[in-house]
């Protein structure tokens, strides 16, 4: 078929731009990102020397890319594990016909729909020490708490990143429940098994995979969190809520110093790598996927 | 009966549970309708008379740049949604369809999803720097390009995997070629997943803040970003910013609310970006 042939020329022509794309705006920039973190380069001088490890000795001498990364990874896996378990309860909840389910439903999606930033403002708004409704409140029952002292604002910063992100796990173990084959819970009704049993062994076991796929997708974006941090608090006070890629847009952008930022962007994909397969398993191969 | 009470038991659950997780939303409407007055007699009096002077300031009465800023959003989110759809129907289907690499083009894809936004932040401002296009609604659609081309590649091929490949062969049947084949029968095929795709690079082009940080300064800066300078660069006028963050958050939330069945499937892939 002259179609045959055809092909083996039209499908280079059609990838085409994919792979000049691919190649300016993803293949290049790691090559250069991690290249800049061999050279001394700062937003002040652009033709800087080679300067081998030293980046990654600053980096790793330094306390605050230390006190970052632990910041970072007890937050992550805070939040996660807290969003995980509310998000699931929401789910076993919503799981069910009831009336208005479908505008509810909309409703608990608004949070991942709207940008962090501009949620980050909303949080100021309403946190304000004068005009802020929760300050009111607290005032109501007696409480007058610096809501951004540093005794405070990771309690803070860990609750408002459960009010936005409950939503996205909860999305994500929602689907997976879609697919849970009715029959079995009817079989389980039929037994009598109470609501708990019927929990503890038939959904939570099947429903594993989801859950973990869940946490796991949960973590990572968790791992990079940036917007709302970035304009809540900026990362302060000090450097108490200074995550890593607060860490790293600070270096590079604040401070100039693109070599340091680079090395500190190196490492943290360094530590990334072992997990892509698991995310490919996850989103490339969707046939294991509930749907 | 006993069985109604307690499914209105649940819609009160969750309507509860919607209501405290969208109260920052809610919040920033109430006040964004608050005279000024009334705003600094603190986030408890709700006896006022509501006014629509903030939208007004905030859609350019007062002279501040938000119309600017919307402006760029918009076109930024629809420049991503373009490039995005230009680059990643033909390319999936060379890859998924004409056996060019299908299963390479898809691991990439989905392990872009873990490398972090903040590693490619110095090398963007370099490259876009290079090639002259810093503080330009240009360079900021390259890099949204960049950031969602990857969701669009794994929706895509989930939609081409489920055309059949008769239809793809009745047409070439009839004469039309590779190119007539893709354009006219397969693409209309797969609307629904490009509806999908358009809406997802919208709403995530819309949001971004950190690659808006790094790129655009002045001339170029959309909607978050200018909100975001806008409470720490002026004495804060609260009205009109929660005016101007409100209607900065309308187009994502009437997608959610109008386009629902086509954000689930994306978004519970994990398409959502942190």
């Amino acid at each position: 078929m002259a179609v045959r042939s055809q092909a083996s020329r039209a499908r280079w022509v059609l990838i085409s731009p994919l792979l000049v794309f691919a190649a300016v705006f993803v293949a290049y920039p790691v090559f250069q990102g991690v290249q800049t973190s061999f050279f001394g380069l700062t937003l002040q001088n652009p033709s800087a020397p080679w300067v081998g490890l030293a980046n990654y000795a600053h980096l790793f001498a330094s306390q605050t890319f230390g006190g970052a990364a632990r910041f970072t990874i007890l937050f992550a896996v805070l939040v996660t594990t807290v969003e995980v378990v509310l998000g699931f309860g929401l789910a076993v909840l919503v799981n069910r016909q009831f009336p208005g389910k479908r505008v509810v439903f909309s409703c608990l999606l608004l949070p991942i729909m709207i940008a962090p930033a501009l949620l980050g403002i909303m949080f100021r708004l309403l946190l304000n020490g004068d005009i802020g409704l929760v300050p009111a409140l607290l005032g109501k029952v007696g409480l007058t708490v610096s809501l951004f002292a540093p005794g405070s604002v990771i309690p803070l910063i860990v609750g408002l990143d459960i009010v936005q992100w409950t939503s996205f796990t909860f999305l994500v173990i929602y689907s997976g429940l879609q697919s849970f084959p009715p029959d079995l819970l009817e079989a389980a009704q039929v037994d009598c098994a109470g609501a708990w049993r019927t929990l503890t062994a038939i959904i939570l076991p099947i429903m594993s995979p989801v859950i973990f796929a869940a946490a796991f997708l949960r973590l990572i974006d968790a791992l990079r969190t940036f917007d709302v941090i970035y304009v809540l608090t900026g990362g302060g006070p000090g450097t108490m809520t200074t995550t890593l890629s607060i860490y790293v847009y600070k270096t590079a952008f604040t401070s100039g110093d693109f070599g340091v930022a680079s090395a500190a962007s190196t490492v943290i994909l360094l530590v990334l790598i072992p997990f892509v397969p698991f995310v490919v398993r996850r989103i490339a191969r969707p046939e294991g996927r509930a749907k | 009966m006993k069985r109604r009470r307690r499914l209105w038991g649940t819609t009160a659950a969750v309507v509860v549970i919607a209501l405290l997780i969208n109260v920052p939303w809610l919040n920033a409407i109430l006040v964004s309708v608050k005279p000024t007055g009334d705003i600094a007699r603190g986030g408890l009096f709700f006896a006022f008379s509501p006014t629509l002077d903030h939208y007004a300031n905030a859609l350019g009465m007062a002279g501040y740049p938000f119309p600017r800023y919307f402006l760029n959003s918009v076109l930024i989110a629809l420049g991503s949604v373009a490039l995005v759809l230009l680059i990643g129907i033909p390319g999936t289907y060379a890859a998924i369809r004409l056996g060019l690499g299908g299963r390479w083009v898809m691991n990439t894809a989905s392990g872009l999803r873990l490398l972090p936004a903040i590693f490619f932040a110095v090398p963007y401002f370099l490259l876009i720097a290079n090639i002259g296009l810093l503080d330009s609604v240009l360079g900021l659609i390259f890099a949204n390009t960049f950031l969602n081309l990857p969701l669009g590649i794994i929706l895509l091929s989930a939609a081409l995997k489920d055309v059949p490949v008769e239809v793809e062969e009745a047409a070439w049947i009839d004469g039309a070629g590779i190119y007539r084949g893709l354009v006219a029968v397969v693409v209309p095929l797969i609307a629904p997943t490009l509806v999908a795709v358009s809406v997802l690079v919208f709403i995530f082009s819309w949001n971004d803040y950190l690659f808006a940080l790094v790129l655009a300064s002045y001339d170029a800066m959309p909607i978050t970003l200018g909100a975001a300078n806008f409470v720490t660069s002026t004495g804060i006028r609260w009205g009109d910013i929660s005016a101007a963050t409100v209607l900065s958050t309308l187009p994502p939330v009437l997608f959610a609310v109008f386009a629902q069945r086509f954000l689930v499937s994306g978004l519970s892939a994990g398409a959502v970006k942190g």
